[in-house]
């Protein structure tokens, strides 16, 4: 054998298997991770801004491209962000400052490295029995990030919107992981890999008790602050909440990460209500067993996401004490009687 | 016998009703139209609206017909309108007399059309568009000569006559005005034949 030749076909071999598909990596860079979560970002906010028109009477970004839909609008936008000059005013607490949005993006994209996305056994990245509780625990510390970009932007802007956002925060995480836990009361498990093999049979729990998954909808959508919600950083009344003080690539930092906690949200939402990788069964191989049922969990997330970007365009804001009326009145009972129909359900053996 | 008065029962009245009707009506008529959408954004440079012959646009002289009665720069309330002395060679007396002509400052015209109403002999008259830019202040006072020519309008040659209309189903609908493209391509048609047969002769 030509010795070149087998030389690239090891250094093939080193990229593929032992960086793409090593699975700490994969999942927090490569698919459901930072690049994919980054490309869905950019097609979500144009589908958003795009539905919203059609709804409103209006045409959407169409000039920069006609011919499909003005698409590349986007990175249009991405372009200026990143090209923008980075800002530090005098007055902020500088470490904190420039630290903060880094630190929420990365956490935001944790809780991927605690979920499975497979049920072949070499294929985990944290290979845990308690991997629903693991991920709901990540997804609740990027939001404290935010309020310390306010804190230490020292504007009363900020203060105001990151004093909102811990509001938000405190009632809407604690109704999302009331009811992604009510998954571990029906099905007498945290691992995410049984609970997915549960639903193999077309009883997703999400149809089986659908007043957890609605409850689970409205609080990511309030939680992540998606444009009808933005109640933190409410455009019409603070400049742009904790992220008054931020320009350039730092802001455009901030903008996504908003998306891709809710991108993170609708992947779990995904594993714990709409069956995962359902229809299809992973077979040992790098490509049936792992970049496949990645790909089916990913596009039921982005229909997700569609959805909730669509109810931009049909729903008002609501107040700040609107907002935290609804949690505590309507939603923290219904999540509460989500989890007792999901505790008899249970008890009389319908899963 | 009079009508009934009749009222509708209204689904919001009640709490529960109010959740249910109004959240899943509102979600019903975004489906509708993102599904079926009707866009009414006028899309400005490559669509204009045609409007219509009555519409007090910029203003165009006819020479020959103007008997320089004066009276639509006496009229005008912005003075935007002035006459001008210009020599003119007359065949009866066969000898240059001075002749007055009107000419227009769009600097400072209204578009209030009063000059066009009071015109004995109807030598102004409005062309329906008024989007025209200028470069300067100056090109804004027109000659003799400008006044005369109707000014040039791109959106009539490249942008597509749009027309509003009220649909009793849709509401406000915006949809191409056929006849106006018909008669701009016959004319594009005829021009080409012109020119094919210009071409022809040549060779």
């Amino acid at each position: 054998m030509n010795p070149c030749y087998y030389a690239c076909y090891i250094v093939y071999k080193v990229i593929v298997y032992d960086i793409i598909f090593y699975p700490p990596v994969y999942q927090f860079l490569i698919i459901p991770g930072l690049i994919t979560a980054i490309i869905i970002a950019i097609f979500i906010i144009w589908f958003e801004r795009k539905a919203a028109a059609y709804v409103q009477m209006r045409y959407g970004p169409w000039e920069i491209a006609p011919k499909i839909g003005g698409a590349t609008q986007l990175l249009a936008d991405l372009t200026r962000y990143a090209m923008q000059e980075i800002i530090t005013p005098q007055t902020v607490d500088t470490l904190q400052y420039l630290l903060a949005p880094i630190v929420m993006v990365v956490l935001a994209l944790l809780p991927l490295e605690a979920v499975p996305l497979t049920s072949v056994k070499p294929y985990f990245p944290i290979p845990s029995g308690y991997s629903l509780l693991v991920a709901v625990a990540f997804t609740t510390l990027s939001p404290l990030f935010i309020t310390m970009m306010g804190w230490a932007s020292n504007n009363k802007f900020s203060i105001t919107g990151s004093v909102r956002e811990s509001f938000m925060i405190t009632s809407y995480e604690l109704i999302s992981v009331l009811g992604l836990l009510t998954a571990a009361a029906m099905t007498r498990s945290y691992d995410l890999v049984k609970i997915v093999n549960l639903q193999m049979s077309g009883k997703w729990l999400g149809l089986i008790n659908p007043i957890a998954l609605f409850v689970v909808f409205i609080a990511v959508l309030m939680s992540t602050s998606g444009f009808p919600f933005e109640i933190p950083e409410s455009e019409s009344e603070l400049v742009a909440g904790p992220f008054t003080e931020y320009s350039g690539l730092l802001y455009g930092l901030n903008m996504g990460g908003a998306y891709i906690r809710r991108w993170v949200f609708s992947i779990l939402i995904t594993l714990v209500f709409l069956g995962g990788w359902a229809p299809y069964r992973p077979t040992p191989g790098v490509i049936t067993g792992y970049l496949i049922p990645s790909l089916i969990v990913s596009l039921k997330a982005v229909v997700i996401m569609g959805i909730m970007s669509f109810l931009r365009s049909v729903y008002g804001r609501y107040r700040l004490d609107q907002a935290l009326g609804i949690a505590w009145e309507i939603l923290i009972p219904l999540a509460l009687l989500a989890f007792g129909i999901g505790l008899a359900e249970a008890y009389f053996g319908i899963i | 016998m009079p009508a009934k008065v009749s009222q509708k029962k209204n689904p919001k009245r009640n709490p529960l009703g109010k959740v249910f009707a109004g959240n899943i009506g509102a979600l019903a008529v975004g489906l509708k139209y993102f599904f079926d959408p009707n866009r009414i954004t006028l899309l400005y440079p490559h669509e204009y609206i045609k409007l219509n012959k009555g519409y007090r646009g910029f203003i165009v002289l006819i020479k020959e017909k103007c008997i320089s009665c004066s009276s639509c720069a006496r009229i005008c309330p912005a003075a935007a309108m002035r006459m001008l002395s210009v020599k003119v060679y007359n065949e009866k007396l066969k000898k240059y007399m001075i002749k007055k002509y009107p000419v227009i400052n769009y600097n400072r015209c209204i578009f209030c059309g009063l000059c066009v109403d009071v015109c004995p002999t109807e030598a102004l008259y409005h062309v329906p568009y008024h989007d025209i830019v200028y470069e300067n202040m100056n090109d804004m006072i027109l000659s003799l000569e400008d006044f005369q020519k109707e000014p040039e309008n791109i959106e009539f040659k490249e942008g597509i006559p749009v027309k509003y209309y009220f649909d009793e189903r849709r509401g406000l609908v915006k949809t191409p005005y056929m006849e106006e493209l018909e008669k701009r391509n016959e004319k594009e048609e005829k021009n080409q034949k012109v020119e094919g047969e210009g071409e022809k002769g040549a060779s």
